[in-house]
């Protein structure tokens, strides 16, 4: 049993509509470092300009690390958490 | 990529943390599936989810008859809830700012208040009137109240104001079973809106499965000898905070009421008897009110015991816009952290 | 016939509105980027744009002068524009500044300037009751001014309106209340919280003229209103008048307005009634060098008033325990903090 690491990719996220966007913010982290998760259920919400909306998370296993602050800002294309997977 | 066993899914349930907005939606949510006598009515709280997403997502599984988007007419919708309520079903009307109570106040303490007790029982109104409160972004003197004191005040009405998402979810379960009217008040400030931060501490691990919070109980949010901090709301928060940056100093208890009515008495005297010293810390104005209240009973049940008494509100001063002067009325942790101290010298 | 200074003068206001609101939005995002927190940035609170709505608000205004009595609800700026409230004064305001209109105590959706008889309300519809009471003074004085009440659609089910309504209209009172239809209260639009698609129907019910003008040009405002404010100075009591107008910004700034269908915005911007207006000043034969200077010279007031604004100083702290009362009484305090901590045991 080994572990393998799944990027959150706040790109995959990235509503249409927001395509002039390059900035947003996480709002609410629902998970720590540690915590089990289930792929597809609701791990963040972030806001892209006034639009909030909930991050799922791509894999089951557990949240390995978080790399954006409680509201703090990332770019698009920036990798919000790592989930490490079992395989 | 393989399934997650067993054991790690309960783990994932316990351990995942929401905000208090989302506590209470699917408090409600559950509650609109267990029954078809519970419904929404109020402004925005369709499409839009509630202007401090009390009622995010609702519509899409519930649809437009049981999330009612109404007029402004709060008068008209209150006390339909009121009829409604009379007629055995379970609503629960979203009054947008408690502020806002004035244009359908007869409905609600006039009709909802008192229509058990004017009947003799023979009609009971079990209804839930959910309402914003509280300041802190600069909204003005009538967008900001919390008016705890005007709704405790008016006998019929049950008084909840949860502080966190665990409390959220569970009174609101509570609220929505209950046979008499409950006015549910949430500060906005500690909703989890994502352009209204909140601080640390409203958002909490909440459990799946449904459960109630019985009324009445108070909660110690934290132990202490020295000092009995009792409070409510975003409030409770910032005590919180103060009793942190007391660690060493001062020793304090933190009671947070979640309930005024009922209020439990038993748990602020108990905390009195062991601290002797009060401090009572509200967001509402001073006089005629929740913190008068507080100390009454401490003083009615524990004189004894009681050797210094200290309040920290907002003035007796309509809410001002500017940002410095909206600061310097509403409680913070510096004033409470003074008061603390204050009652130890 | 509206003369060509009138036309102008409208013409200024609500260039004066629109760029006004430009600028402050610009001020109140400055802080709120990329997240939009609301309690950030230099201009404090909620902020409610009334863009798309400056025509009901020339047309009317043109009519009135100081005396008259105008009140608005909390999407106010154009209205305080044409009524002709102190810029530089307001805007101070708007930033919480102590030089404001009200001393940063009431904020964007409670201006007064009484040197004009201009107040506001945040409460929906709230704001019709006080106007029926200064033409009720008016009417007692043997004075020939009037009162208008600004509300939106969405108030128009509110009982503050249809208890002024028929108040206004069984004391013959000389007052006008204007409905700015912009389709939406907040998510919700019209068609859901009303029957009714034209709302100056409500005016049936109290034996009052009501009228409808049906898009927002500010010359169409202004024959309607010139009537119904002619009639209420003779004498003859209220008026209710409709006038569709365009929301083109989100209800207030932070709203995502994810519940707008799609096109609805664009098709709001696209109706724009200072377009309108400069086409109908064309055709008066004003030439467009003198349009043009209208136009500088209210951008040049409006960026006047926002530096200016943002010299003001902030008001003191303690300040927010002034203003209470008019006549303090004796032995009486608002129990602020620092007495608190100085008594011991309670303080009343």
């Amino acid at each position: 049993m080994s572990d393998e690491i799944v990027a959150v990719e706040s790109e995959t996220v990235w509503p249409a509509d927001s395509d002039d966007v390059e900035e947003a913010i996480v709002s609410s982290w629902f998970v720590r470092e540690g915590t089990a998760v289930t792929e597809g259920d609701p791990i963040a919400e972030i806001q892209i300009e006034k639009v909030s909306l909930d991050v799922p998370a791509p894999a089951t296993g557990e949240i390995h690390e978080l790399l954006v602050d409680e509201q703090g800002e990332f770019e698009r294309g920036d990798t919000l958490a790592r989930i490490s997977t079992d395989q | 990529m393989a399934e997650a066993d067993e054991p790690e899914t309960a783990e994932t349930t316990d351990e995942r943390e929401t905000t208090m907005s989302r506590a209470m939606v699917s408090a409600i949510a559950s509650e609109m599936r267990d029954s078809d006598d519970v419904f929404v009515m109020g402004e925005d709280v369709a499409d839009y989810g509630g202007i401090f997403d009390s009622t995010d997502g609702l519509l899409d599984e519930f649809g437009r008859e049981k999330i009612m988007d109404v007029p402004i007419s709060e008068t008209g919708f209150i006390g339909a809830a009121v009829g409604a309520a009379q007629a055995g079903m379970r609503p629960i009307a979203e009054l947008m700012f408690a502020d806002f109570f004035g244009v359908g106040m007869d409905q609600i303490y006039n009709q909802m208040a008192k229509n058990t007790y004017m009947s003799g029982s023979t009609v009971n109104v079990p209804m839930v009137l959910m309402t914003a409160v509280g300041g802190t972004y600069n909204d003005a003197a009538q967008h900001s109240q919390t008016l705890y004191g005007t709704f405790a005040h008016l006998p019929g009405m049950k008084v909840v104001v949860p502080s966190t998402a665990a409390d959220a979810k569970g009174l609101m379960h509570t609220a929505i079973r209950d046979d008499d009217p409950v006015v549910y008040m949430f500060h906005k400030r500690l909703m989890g809106i994502g352009w209204m931060p909140a601080p640390d501490g409203p958002k909490t691990s909440v459990p799946e499965d449904d459960y109630t919070i019985d009324f009445g109980e108070a909660d110690v949010k934290r132990e202490g000898d020295d000092v009995t901090v009792v409070t409510l709301g975003l409030h409770v928060h910032r005590a919180l905070e103060a009793a942190a940056d007391l660690t060493g100093e001062i020793d304090v208890e933190v009671i947070d009421l979640r309930t005024l009515v009922p209020l439990d008495t038993e748990t602020v005297l108990e905390s009195v008897r062991k601290t002797g010293r009060l401090v009572v810390i509200d967001e509402d104005y001073h006089s005629f009110g929740l913190s008068g209240e507080i100390i009454a009973r401490a003083t009615e049940g524990a004189l004894a015991d009681l050797s210094a008494v200290r309040r920290v509100t907002m003035p007796d001063a309509p809410i001002p816009y500017a940002r410095p002067l909206e600061q310097a009325v509403n409680p913070g942790r510096e004033d409470i952290i003074e008061a603390v101290q204050a009652v130890t010298e | 016939m509206i003369s060509d200074t009138e036309l102008q003068e409208m013409y200024g206001w609500m260039v004066t509105a629109r760029y006004y609101e430009e600028r402050l939005q610009e001020e109140y995002l400055e802080g709120k980027q990329p997240a939009f927190d609301i309690s950030a940035g230099p201009i404090p609170g909620e902020l409610h744009l009334a863009a798309g709505q400056e025509a009901a608000a020339a047309g009317v205004c043109s009519h009135l002068d100081d005396a008259d009595t105008v009140t608005a609800p909390h999407r106010p700026h154009h209205v305080a524009i044409a009524k002709g409230v102190d810029l530089e004064r307001m805007t101070a305001e708007i930033f919480g500044r102590r030089t404001g209109l009200c001393k940063g105590k009431g904020g964007h959706m409670h201006l007064f300037d009484s040197a004009v008889n201009f107040a506001g309300s945040g409460i929906i519809a709230e704001g019709c009751p006080p106007a029926v009471g200064a033409a009720l003074a008016a009417k007692k004085r043997g004075e020939d001014s009037v009162a208008v009440a600004y509300l939106g659609e969405g108030a128009i089910s509110q009982g503050g309106f249809l208890e002024s309504l028929n108040l206004a209209s069984v004391q013959n009172l000389p007052v006008l209340f204007v409905i700015e239809d912009n389709d939406w209260a907040i998510s919700m639009p019209k068609e859901r919280v009303t029957d009714i698609r034209n709302g100056s129907q409500r005016a049936d019910g109290f034996d009052m003229p009501g009228k409808r003008v049906d898009y927002d040009d500010a010359c169409a405002v202004y024959e309607a209103a010139g009537e119904a404010i002619g009639r209420a100075r003779d004498g003859n009591g209220p008026t209710l008048l409709e006038v569709q107008v365009h929301r083109r910004m989100g209800h207030f700034m932070g709203d995502a307005e994810g519940y707008r269908p799609e096109g609805d915005s664009e098709r709001a911007k696209r109706r724009d009634s200072i377009e309108r207006m400069e086409t109908t000043l064309q055709k008066a034969g004003i030439d467009d060098d003198t349009i043009g200077d209208i136009r500088d010279r209210s951008h040049q007031r409006v960026d006047d008033a926002i530096e200016w604004a943002k010299d003001q100083p902030e008001p003191e702290p303690d300040e927010a325990y002034d203003d209470v009362f008019t006549n303090p009484p004796a032995g009486w305090t608002p129990n602020t903090k620092p007495e608190q901590a100085e008594s011991t045991g309670g303080d009343d």
